[in-house]
């Protein structure tokens, strides 16, 4: 008896287990089948409105050139621009200015803006033209554009853009320069910076050195003089590796990573000048006269140059509104970067450039909204709290803040950075071999040659 | 009546013959209508979960894996070049993701075993009669809680190279180095802070799972060990960790998967393998190939050979682990 009632048990739960199995599939089946009803029923809905109850297998099309009949003739309807932004918080509160006034002068567009972090920007921006759901246009760093360029992401401007000619001819060179890939402008600069020298004058004064030094030679002394790696004072900081950091002193030393036509790196990035220039900042760290917070886990420059542990660093025009913020009592010092051998300057081109991408549906307002960024107006609402102004017809004007001209000055002879999709990774290129010349592992001449290599294949 | 009867229960009638007749038809019917209801009720409560994982894990993740044969155009698919299996050569062949490679093994190696015996060493002191025990509970379990993005910065900061708390108790306070440790500057010692993060982090979970599974077990075992006149230790070695092992088993393998997957104290403290890429883990790597380079093949590949190491490795502790326990 007790055996019988096991099997029938066992052979109860056997046979539920595989009934419910069949069921299961079957529920899920109806449940799939419900919201494909419901999906179908959706459409059908729409269908039925377009098509006039005449039938239900003609409605796409329908739809489709009522669409596009929109899009054609937009020209006088309302539209809405797309500007996503990375500005600090006095730049997004000037921005709004910028586009009241434009909206007062174009009242059928709307300018929606949204602000991102710079870290997350480049990836927020990729998600979202990959996702069909990106702006019309952006303010990007400009040694993004020759990428997203590449990817076909940006519009051409040149040729296409109203204006267009007139805008690029008003603005500097060099800044420009950086929209330029392929033989098209994908871009216009729409604020640019660089760094200059910032040197701590109580430090300087304490020590008895009068003024900022003008030559690369007196800069690399002064350095040393000003240094005492027991207490973590230094006479000059560099942010870091990455090739910003050390641009400055690179440019002014002379040094260049690539021939002008994009070619070779041979005989550039490695040299005379160029290693010229890394071996005179190898020697200063290993003199203990340059800071190693370089390589990483340090005192930050901006902080280390306000409590006096670096006498000197290399910074850009944002500095005075965060030492305002940070350190209200210290007396920021701009100079320019001091010559190399020959008497001449130079330093890096920084900023952004305003873009309209591939597929803006709202092309033409997001071309005149580019086009009101750079007018002068524009401009120097911007220039209010910092921005640089990329026009040249701007340098001079009295509306502009006193500590513009030594940048407006330096921006004269600064240089940009490799305009190339893989400039990136020509950094790190070169980022690795300053780490390994400062590591002792490779002279700083080894060090560019392998950088050399390496950029070279990426040049293809 | 029969003809009602769906064919699968008719299947089982036939491999159990004497079984299916037995029960009254109609009080079969309304069972299985009961059934057929509840599973549709479930069915529905189920279905948007499997359309959310298939939509946002299953699809991702044979997209990522097309991906990984392409130089892919994220912004312009229809450009990308396929390369077949260019992208997994060159990743193998690649010393920059090498080093990942062994680094994220090391920071697996060193961190899973610590945050086991810590872990578990706290979870035998909390599972003691103390006072404040409640209080402890918390207390350990508070890093694991905390932002990893938050305690990366602060172990940054304890280990910053000019100065820091690390410099100053090893300088100032111990005189075990009469300079200041550049920590972060170096490859080797930039793990210092990563490692340590990692344990400190994961006591808490590890003490808590451990505890859960030393509750289980029942007291009495100890108590006959400890008449029968065994040493605390022997306790420990003969009777708690073996019962203990079912917990190890599945600790080992979500720690290790966890180390494996490290990412985001790597990426702040390194600033994505500073210096000179020598301190990448594998993840911060792909991260820094897909999102900075742009390159979303290479990275795709990267990621798939993660997932069949990690795969690889977990069907691997499962065997090793899954021997029985024995008194």
């Amino acid at each position: 008896m007790t055996v019988t009632s096991q099997t029938i048990s066992k052979g109860g739960d056997e046979a539920m287990t595989t009934s419910k199995l069949c069921t299961r599939f079957i529920a899920l089946c109806a449940v799939l089948m419900l919201v494909g009803a419901a999906c179908s029923s959706d459409s059908g809905d729409a269908t039925t409105t377009t098509a006039d109850g005449s039938g239900t297998t003609v409605p796409t099309e329908t739809t489709t050139t009522s669409g596009d009949g929109t899009t054609t003739t937009a020209s006088a309807e309302p539209q809405t621009v797309e500007y996503w932004h990375t500005m600090s918080d006095p730049e997004t509160a000037q921005l709004e200015a910028v586009v009241a006034a434009f909206e007062a002068a174009n009242p059928h567009i709307t300018v929606e803006t949204t602000r991102f972090a710079y870290d997350d920007f480049k990836a927020a921006l990729l998600t979202a033209l990959a996702g069909g759901e990106g702006p019309d246009t952006a303010r990007m760093d400009i040694i993004w554009v020759p990428e997203f360029a590449e990817l076909g992401a940006l519009q051409q401007l040149d040729g296409v853009m109203p204006g267009f000619d007139d805008i690029a001819d008003s603005v500097f060179p060099g800044p420009l320069a950086t929209n330029h890939w392929d033989g098209h402008y994908y871009g216009l600069p729409q604020n640019t910076n660089t760094q200059v020298l910032l040197w701590n004058k109580s430090v300087f004064t304490e020590a008895g050195v009068d003024g900022p030094p003008e030559t690369l030679e007196e800069f690399a002394s002064v350095a040393c003089d000003l240094s005492n790696p027991s207490d973590e004072e230094y006479g000059f900081a560099l942010g870091g590796t990455y090739f910003w950091a050390p641009a400055p002193v690179f440019y002014a030393m002379g040094g260049q990573v690539v021939d002008n036509a994009i070619t070779t790196a041979t005989g550039y990035v490695n040299g005379a000048a160029s290693v010229a220039a890394f071996e005179m900042l190898n020697d200063l760290y290993a003199d203990g006269c340059l800071s190693p917070n370089l390589l990483g886990g340090g005192i930050g420059t901006a902080d280390g140059h306000a409590t006096g542990l670096y006498a000197m660093i290399t910074d850009g025009p944002w500095m005075v509104d965060i030492y305002a913020g940070n350190y209200p009592d210290f007396e920021v010092n701009f100079s320019l970067v001091p010559a190399n051998g020959s008497g001449s300057t130079s330093s890096v081109v920084g900023g952004e450039d305003v873009v309209v991408f591939a597929d803006s549906d709202a092309s033409d307002a997001a071309m005149a909204w580019t086009a009101y960024l750079m007018s002068a107006e524009a401009q120097k609402t911007m220039a209010e709290v910092g921005v640089i102004p990329t026009r040249a017809d701007l340098i001079g004007d009295p509306d502009l803040p006193d500590y513009f001209g030594v940048f407006l000055e330096q921006l004269t002879t600064a240089q940009a950075r490799v305009p190339h999709p893989q400039w990136g990774d020509m950094d790190n290129a070169i980022n690795n071999a300053f780490q390994r010349m400062l590591n002792g592992e490779q002279t700083p001449q080894e060090a560019l040659d392998q950088a050399a290599d390496e950029i070279n294949d990426l040049l293809g | 009546m029969r003809s009602t009867i769906s064919s699968a229960e008719s299947r089982i009638g036939e491999a159990a013959p004497h079984t299916g007749g037995q029960l009254p038809a109609a009080h079969r019917r309304t069972r299985e209508r009961r059934n057929y209801r509840s599973t549709l009720a479930a069915a529905a409560f189920l279905l948007p979960g499997f359309l959310l994982f298939f939509l946002f894990v299953l699809g991702p993740l044979v997209f990522s894996f097309r991906i990984s044969f392409y130089d892919w155009n994220i912004i312009n698919s229809e450009l990308s070049e396929w390369v077949g299996l260019e992208n997994y050569t060159r990743a193998l062949g690649d010393p920059v993701f090498r080093r990942a490679v062994i680094n994220t093994i090391a920071y697996t190696v060193v961190t899973v075993p610590a945050q086991i015996i810590l872990g578990v060493g706290v979870a035998i002191l909390l599972n003691q009669a103390i006072r404040g025990r409640s209080f402890y509970r918390v207390i350990y379990y508070l890093p694991v809680i905390t932002p990893w993005v938050i305690v990366s910065l602060v172990f940054e900061f304890i280990f910053v190279g000019q100065g820091g708390l690390a410099n100053y108790l090893l300088k100032d306070v111990l005189h075990v180095t009469s300079e200041n440790i550049r920590w972060l500057a170096h490859p080797i010692l930039t793990f210092v802070p990563i490692f340590l993060l990692g344990i400190w982090k994961g006591i808490g979970w590890t003490a808590i799972i451990a505890l859960a599974g030393l509750q289980s077990i029942p007291a009495a075992y100890e108590e006959a060990a400890a008449v029968d006149g065994a040493t605390a230790w022997n306790r420990l070695r003969y009777i708690t960790l073996p019962l203990l092992r079912p917990t190890l088993t599945f600790l080992t393998v979500v720690l290790t998967i966890g180390g494996l997957n490290a990412y985001i104290s790597n990426l702040l403290i390194t600033n994505g393998g500073d210096p000179q890429d020598k301190t990448h883990f594998i993840l911060t790597l792909m991260y820094e190939a897909t999102f900075e380079g742009l390159d979303f093949g290479y990275g795709a590949a990267i990621s798939y050979l993660l997932t069949a190491f990690v795969l690889g490795m977990s069907v691997i502790q499962l065997r090793l682990l899954r021997k029985k326990v024995e008194l």
